[in-house]
């Protein structure tokens, strides 16, 4: 007997179908840690809130600590109503909260995972979830190895699985290849899903858009016209109550080592053949590969001392609980990095992070090479400036385009204007959270904006070659007040090839 | 979500084209405080509205919902044919906060009495943005032949209709129909019936052989729905109405089809939805076709 298949839906055809994830369970782990409450489950509300979640879903949370159910749901809802974008209606939290479910896990103990299994095996039944799962992993590295493998152990022959990593993925190149490794023991690379929530603002893919959708940028784009790059990612908060984090991790491995990196690499890469996850990230980790190791006068480092930030006085690092009196871990780095190919040669990307800057501010300056020859009389060189391409990946999403314009009146006075697109000017619909579309691309299986482990590879070597030169110097810590654009030798490193860190 | 509009007025009667730019220029350099920074004027396109009288009411009501997500220089016309011949204005410069600056967007709304309601593109033309898509929402049923939508739909990169408000459906379809090589249309009608064609869709292969639907809703929404399953199924599909003010409900072969999930949007999402598409809707165009 022959069957015949159906032939394709014709009445698909022309509808915007938006894109629904199969039936499954997302499973967090380390559901009692802040993530959860200020990003994860905002996101899922709003997620749900636009009817983007599977029609059959559910949500364990996992974590040490003892809770219920109920309490679990009870913490999450006051969770949305305080970091959620949309406005809480009771009738999507009520959907939402239907299919939740806490595991008290103790993550070195294989017996909480029997009681996950076990959750999850009746939660299918009752949701109809076909044994497809996520598994976020919002927990420190050391606690994912065991994780990994109580999930593969009991892995069952239905349904999918995904792993949704949080960073930090190791502290240095051996510890994420131990990772990479013992995540490969039992699953495919395609399963698993890194996550750097820089790749899902939308302001960082619109910087694909920016280079590959227009054709005035990409002829310009390389080292015939752009004299260098600045990308700064600033925060003005100090750690937050994260000493035990960021006293191991530092600004290198917090920003450095995996957000400053894809920038680099989104704003260098060669344009990619299509937009499928392998293409994408093979054009990045061609720039990772292309980039040179920087030498020790290439790099400064800093550790913010006591200041005012937005007029209000802050303790300096070390005064920070829980942060040794003689702390050496840095809270800044400013960089001066080369993407050694035949597109970027000799053009330098300065970059700079820390914590305890001038304000909150998240830019990747292109600037361009200096008109050759002004023909106006009369005008400083310095009246003008070079066109700068800015790109605002936060706070005020945009872009803008600094050029030299007539001061009208007599003469030929020069001065440099910004033509700006703001993001929230131009499309109002709201910016989705980055944890929106990645855990919506996690559930649908597009791994494009999630980082594939030979990126992280080379992003650590890079790390580790730079840290390893910080074992050797000696530096006085705290070297910048809190408040301030960062350590005296991050200008100097600017200064010593006569160009400036963006004016502010 | 709605913020503080910032709303800048200047009226005038009979006045000029020149007029009427000069006075959005000042409106745009009084919106933002001295010393600070200007405010941005944004646009995405020319939105032009033709607005009959009756119709006024409605379009100012869509208007305000949309503007904030499309920023745009908007063409409200309203078409006075009956009074003596003038153009009046009132010109508006919109701002909504954005960060620490404002995005302004502007509103023009011309009232055309006399002659001047007959050579609408010669008003608009020296209004619209250079090199930015121009949209025009017709309300009611267009006279087809009429100078005035002849010509405004000879300047536009899109016409958008809303098929409910016409009074002789399927009669009309035929009519829209002839037009489908002169300009992009696009119709509200049949955006309002994109979740109940995803409904139908996910039917497949089931609906297949459907022969009959019973659609509760406007005449438009199932004459569309009727003739979208006739052109893509490729058979005859017959269709009983039972009016109701919105679609409220479908059966297929006397088997009603269940609700599609989530809430019917609002008119200013049904008009953005349309805004941010350029391109011939080429299933739609044969859904209008098969309408009878």
């Amino acid at each position: 007997m022959t069957t015949t298949e159906a032939p394709p839906n014709p009445l698909l055809e022309g509808l915007t179908l938006r894109r629904r994830p199969d039936p499954c369970l997302l499973v967090i782990f380390g559901a009692s840690g802040d993530l959860t409450s200020k990003k994860l489950m905002p996101a899922l509300y709003s997620l749900a809130l636009r009817r983007l979640l599977p029609d059959k879903f559910g949500i364990v949370g996992a974590a040490r600590s003892e809770e219920s159910d109920d309490a679990f749901r009870e913490r999450m809802k006051q969770a949305v109503k305080d970091h959620a974008r949309d406005p809480f209606k009771d009738e999507i939290w009520d959907e939402l909260a239907a299919g939740m479910r806490y595991v008290t896990l103790d993550f070195a103990d294989d017996k909480g995972e029997d009681a996950l299994a076990e959750k999850l095996k009746e939660l299918d039944e009752e949701r109809g979830t076909l044994g497809n799962r996520v598994y976020y992993f919002a927990v420190p590295p050391s606690a994912i190895g065991t994780l990994v493998d109580e999930i593969a152990a009991r892995r069952s022959a239905e349904g999918w699985v995904r792993l949704v990593i949080e960073k930090p993925f190791g502290h240095d190149l051996e510890s994420a290849r131990e990772l990479n490794a013992k995540l490969q023991e039992s699953f495919a690379e395609n399963e698993v899903y890194r996550i750097d929530h820089y790749l899902g603002k939308e302001t960082v893919q619109n910087m694909l858009a920016l280079r590959f959708a227009n054709g005035i940028f990409e002829p310009i784009w390389n080292r015939q016209f752009i004299d260098h790059v600045q990308i700064t990612v600033a925060e003005s908060i100090g750690i937050e109550g994260r000493a035990g984090y960021y006293e191991q991790a530092g600004a290198i491995r917090d920003i450095f080592q995996n957000h400053l990196l894809q920038l680099v690499a989104i704003t260098a890469m060669e344009p990619p053949i299509d937009f499928t996850a392998d293409s994408v990230r093979n054009e990045k980790l061609k720039v990772l590969k292309s980039m040179h190791t920087p030498g020790p006068k290439h790099v400064v480092r800093g550790q913010y001392g006591p200041g005012f930030v937005e007029g209000v006085e802050v303790r300096g690092y070390r005064e920070e609980e829980g942060v040794a009196q003689g702390s050496m871990t840095e809270t800044f780095v400013a960089a001066k990095l080369f993407v050694d190919n035949w597109r970027w040669a000799d053009t330098p990307f300065y970059v700079r992070m820390g914590k305890r800057l001038a304000r909150r501010e998240t830019t990747i300056a292109i600037q361009f090479k200096r008109a050759p020859h002004p023909p106006f009389a009369h005008t400083a060189d310095e009246d003008l400036r070079p066109n700068t391409l800015l790109i605002h990946v936060q706070p005020n999403e945009g872009i803008s385009l600094a050029i030299g314009a007539k001061v009208p009146g007599q003469g030929m006075t020069i001065r440099t204007v910004h033509m700006d697109f703001l993001y929230g000017g131009a499309f109002r619909e709201g910016l989705p959270d980055a944890y929106e579309r990645l855990i919506l691309d996690a559930m649908l299986g597009d791994a494009t904006l999630f980082t594939r482990s030979d990126e992280i590879e080379e992003q650590w070597e890079l790390v580790d070659a730079i840290v390893s030169f910080w074992r050797r110097d000696r530096i006085s810590f705290p070297n910048y007040p809190a408040g301030t654009w960062g350590p005296s030798a991050a200008d100097e490193l600017m200064q010593r090839d006569g160009r400036s860190w963006r004016s502010h | 979500m709605a913020q503080s509009l910032i709303e800048t007025t200047w009226m005038g009667e009979d006045v000029s084209i020149a007029q009427i730019e000069r006075e959005l220029a000042r409106l745009r350099a009084e919106s933002s405080e001295e010393g600070a920074q200007p405010n941005l004027r944004t646009s995405v396109m020319t939105h032009i509205a033709w607005a009959p009288p009756e119709w006024q009411g409605a379009a100012e009501e869509t208007l305000a919902g949309m503007a904030e997500r499309h920023p745009s220089r908007t063409l409200l016309l309203v078409p006075r044919p009956d009074e003596p011949d003038g153009v009046d204005a009132e010109v508006s410069m919109r701002c909504y906060p954005v960060g620490d600056r404002a995005i302004c967007g502007e509103v023009i709304q011309l009232t055309l009495r006399g002659n001047r309601s007959r050579a609408p593109a010669s008003i608009v033309l020296p209004l619209l943005i250079s090199d930015l898509p121009v949209f025009v929402r017709w309300r009611g049923r267009p006279v087809w032949e009429s100078p005035e939508f002849v010509q405004l739909i000879g300047v536009v990169d899109r016409l958008i209709v809303d098929s409910t408000e016409w009074p002789d459906l399927p009669g009309s379809y035929q009519e829209l129909a002839e037009l489908f090589s002169k300009v992009v249309v696009s119709d509200i009608a049949w955006e309002r019936t994109e979740r109940w064609r995803s409904l139908l869709a996910s039917l497949w292969p089931g609906i297949r052989d459907v022969r009959a639907i019973r659609v509760h809703g406007t005449a438009a929404q199932a004459y569309l729905l009727a003739g979208w399953l006739r052109s893509r199924l490729g058979q005859p599909v017959t269709l009983e109405l039972d009016e109701r003010e919105r679609l409220e409900g479908i059966e297929l072969d006397g088997q009603p089809a269940s609700f599609p999930p989530g809430a019917p949007p609002n008119a200013s999402d049904v008009l953005s939805a349309q805004l941010d598409r350029f391109s011939r809707d080429r299933i739609y165009e044969e859904a209008v076709r098969a309408t009878s």
